[in-house]
């Protein structure tokens, strides 16, 4: 928004912050599943779910959904409800074959 | 605001709301058509554990790793690189963006040699001894090379949006006044690194 002069700038230490925390759930995740391959200890929430948190710092301070107006938020719940929606449909579908 | 009627310019309309938005409705049809991919890999996941399973300790950990930290530090930068943009440092901006690119390469060049060794061992789609793979193995690497085939253009189309925005700047159409050009590949990237987020994972971890 060029026009807007109060328009929010993100700081470099909070793209800094965001990286750290980024790169420390990444090797979280490969340490657990590369020294506990043996147990099986990764297992398919617990990964889904850490993804999720990166995906969600990733939109919220590199993408800026955080400062921007509200509607960017609406917009990717409404996509996000849409997915999780066929998602379901998809598990209900298999299940009662 | 003023309400006096104003002829069309010279084509130099600028409405980086718009923009943004437009671009933001573009990143959501790009969601879902990697999440209509991801419901094929949770099916066909469901229906072929094992096979997935066995399938995924041929892929290298350490490359898949090195990789995501590659797209996670990339995506700093370009993200770091509006900020300096908007601070009116021009030159900084420029530099993060080349990062960016060479980030954007590196990503590439490993993709390249993954992809190769799967060639040399024959696990690649119409190969022989893909053939040979029961089905489960098969549809795992299907998917693989789909799926990461697809984020590999991304990462190729998003690398020569910001090449774009380079010349932008260097020319002067990309100001700090007038970033929304910038802001829009650097939503592009994010998406680049949103998606491995899950690939990664899925495919190289999960065992």
């Amino acid at each position: 928004m060029s026009d807007n002069n109060n328009v929010h700038i993100s700081s470099y230490k909070e793209h800094f912050s965001t990286w750290a925390a980024l790169i420390l759930l990444t090797f979280m995740t490969v340490a657990v599943s590369v020294f506990g391959a043996e147990l099986r200890t990764l297992s398919v929430a617990t990964a889904m779910i850490i993804a999720t948190v990166k995906a969600t710092a990733v939109g919220y301070y590199f993408m800026h959904i955080k400062y921007d107006p509200k509607i960017y938020k609406w917009m990717m719940g409404t996509v996000l409800a849409l997915f999780t929606f066929f998602m379901i449909m998809l598990t209900i579908d298999y299940l009662t074959r | 605001m003023d309400h006096t009627f104003h002829l069309p310019n010279s084509g130099h309309n600028f409405d980086a709301k718009s923009s943004k938005l437009g671009m933001w409705l573009f990143l959501y049809t790009e969601l879902l058509l990697f999440g209509g991919l991801f419901l094929v890999y949770m099916v066909y996941r469901e229906l072929n554990s094992e096979a997935f399973l066995l399938a995924s300790f041929k892929l290298n950990v350490w490359m898949g790793t090195f990789n995501t930290v590659l797209l996670i530090t990339s995506s700093m930068t370009i993200a770091m690189s509006i900020t300096a943009l908007q601070k009116g440092n021009k030159k900084l901006s420029v530099n993060l963006m080349w990062l960016t690119i060479i980030a954007a390469l590196g990503f590439l060049v490993v993709k390249y040699f993954e992809w190769g060794a799967k060639f040399e061992h024959g696990l690649v789609p119409g190969m022989e001894h893909y053939d040979t793979l029961p089905m489960g193995e098969r549809l795992y690497f299907y998917l693989y090379f789909f799926m990461t085939g697809l984020h590999g253009l991304h990462v190729i189309i998003g690398a020569i949006f910001i090449l774009f925005v380079i010349r932008g700047v260097n020319k002067g159409t990309v100001t700090p006044e007038r970033y929304s050009l910038s802001e829009n590949a650097g939503l592009y990237w994010h998406l680049v690194d949103l998606v491995w987020i899950y690939l990664f994972p899925l495919f190289y971890l999960i065992h």
